[in-house]
């Protein structure tokens, strides 16, 4: 996702760019203010020289005036030593900046135009270059924070579809669960009724089968005992049945066939 | 065999007899001869066995009747054992009989009892079953030990059943 104001972000690089420079300036000059030959406007082999050629010392000046000295030292002359002392202390004082702060004016000048130059060439090549390099680096994190933004959103649209679907899975799985256990519950009735049904048939069968195995037995012994009469009687009969009764049988069942009309 | 052809067997047998003149002698001897095989299986297999030669058998019938029923009579029935048909002789007697009867213009009524019966005796079942029939009735007498008393009389497709085994049997029904 872009930026929706891209001058204020102009406007800021161009502010710390100026900051840079102001600092680096600051800097320079600091550096070029403590140097001891910067503070003495001129070089220290300049300065020595000087205080060398202008040093004096029994009439003589610069490096027979330092002779002299050192020569007259040897032999032990007071005047002579501190002589050097005070060559000495002006030599030293060569290497000290009168000014801390402010250097030579020449100085500033020379590193005022070494300032301007670096600056040109870092606001030519290199600020571009790193302007462009933060620019496609804030470009790129940009992406990945609108990819980033994209794939979050689509993450909470896939958690909500997935919470959705998970809620309606939950209720199905409640749904399925709750008709089978009517389902079983209906089974268990059922079976139930069944096998109570099938117990009161089998008793009512049962006692229908005893019912039947009695009057079959009944009938059992009631024909058996009919054959046994019966048998017995005809073994009675067949053995009354002799001649003479045979002939009154058959006289009795002409009279009978005769009244017949 | 069919009852036509049963039928034929039997206008033949009537036929001849009627030509020889004894209508009733021979009526009686074939009806006995029914009788006897009626209650001899193993003899009426015999005579139905058409593997055994026809002469084979017809001399069976020749040896069991011979001398015992007029030659005639033999004859007729050593010629439809001759003929294949002994599995059907006693059908064919009885239809001959009936036909034989119905010539003389009277009914057959087959009388079984457990005793003979005597002439007397059959005389006035006879006249009874006239009367009780309306028709004239000739009577053939069968000795049946199995009717163990009284008798059963068979006319045509009426049955008049006083025997006592059919007494014993209804009071067993009954029980």
């Amino acid at each position: 996702m872009r930026s929706p104001n891209p001058p204020r972000r102009g406007l800021l690089a161009r502010s710390r760019r100026y900051v840079l420079a102001g600092a680096t300036v600051l800097a320079a000059g600091l550096w070029f203010g403590a140097s001891p030959v910067a503070a003495a406007g001129e070089s220290v082999g300049t300065c020595v020289l000087e205080k060398y050629n202008e040093h004096t010392y029994g009439g003589q000046t610069g490096s027979y005036a330092v002779k002299a000295a050192k020569a007259d030292k040897e032999f032990g002359s007071t005047a002579a030593e501190e002589n050097i002392v005070e060559l000495e202390g002006k030599l030293e004082g060569c290497l000290e900046s009168p000014n801390p702060i402010l250097p030579e004016t020449t100085e500033i000048i020379w590193g005022g135009i070494a300032f301007a130059v670096l600056l040109g060439l870092m606001q030519w090549k290199l600020f571009p270059a790193v302007k462009r390099s933060m620019d496609r680096r804030a470009e790129k994190i940009r992406g990945d924070l609108d990819a980033a933004e994209t794939a979050r959103t689509e993450a909470l649209e896939v958690k909500a579809s997935y919470e959705a679907e998970l809620a309606d899975a939950r209720a199905e799985a409640s749904r399925i669960i709750d008709a089978a256990r009517a389902d079983a519950e209906g089974v268990r009735a059922d079976l139930i009724a069944r096998a109570e049904a099938e117990a009161a048939e089998l008793r009512q069968r049962s006692d229908l089968d005893v019912e039947a195995a009695k009057r079959q037995a009944l009938s059992d012994l009631q024909s058996e005992v009919s054959a046994i009469v019966i048998g017995a009687a005809e073994t009675v009969i067949g053995r009354n049945l002799d001649h003479d009764t045979q002939v009154q049988l058959i006289e009795s069942y002409i009279d009978d066939v005769g009244s017949r009309n | 065999m069919s009852a036509d052809r049963i039928g034929s067997y039997a206008e033949a047998l009537v036929a001849v007899v009627a030509a020889e003149g004894d209508l009733v002698a021979a009526e009686d001897e074939l009806f006995a001869v029914a009788q006897a095989l009626a209650g001899a299986d193993e003899l009426r297999e015999v005579l139905a066995d058409r593997r055994i030669p026809a002469a084979r058998r017809q001399q069976i019938v020749e040896d069991l009747l011979g001398g015992q029923a007029a030659e005639t009579t033999v004859a007729l029935v050593s010629m439809v054992v001759g003929a294949g048909r002994g599995g059907d002789l006693v059908r064919i007697i009885e239809a001959a009989v009936e036909r034989s009867a119905g010539l003389r213009k009277v009914a057959v009524a087959e009388v079984r009892s457990a005793v003979a019966l005597s002439e007397h005796q059959q005389r006035r079942l006879a006249e009874a079953l006239q009367r009780a029939t309306g028709k004239d009735v000739t009577v053939k007498a069968v000795v049946d030990p199995a009717v163990m008393g009284g008798v059963v009389t068979r006319i045509g497709d009426e049955v008049i059943d006083g025997s006592v085994r059919t007494r014993i049997n209804q009071l067993r029904e009954a029980f």
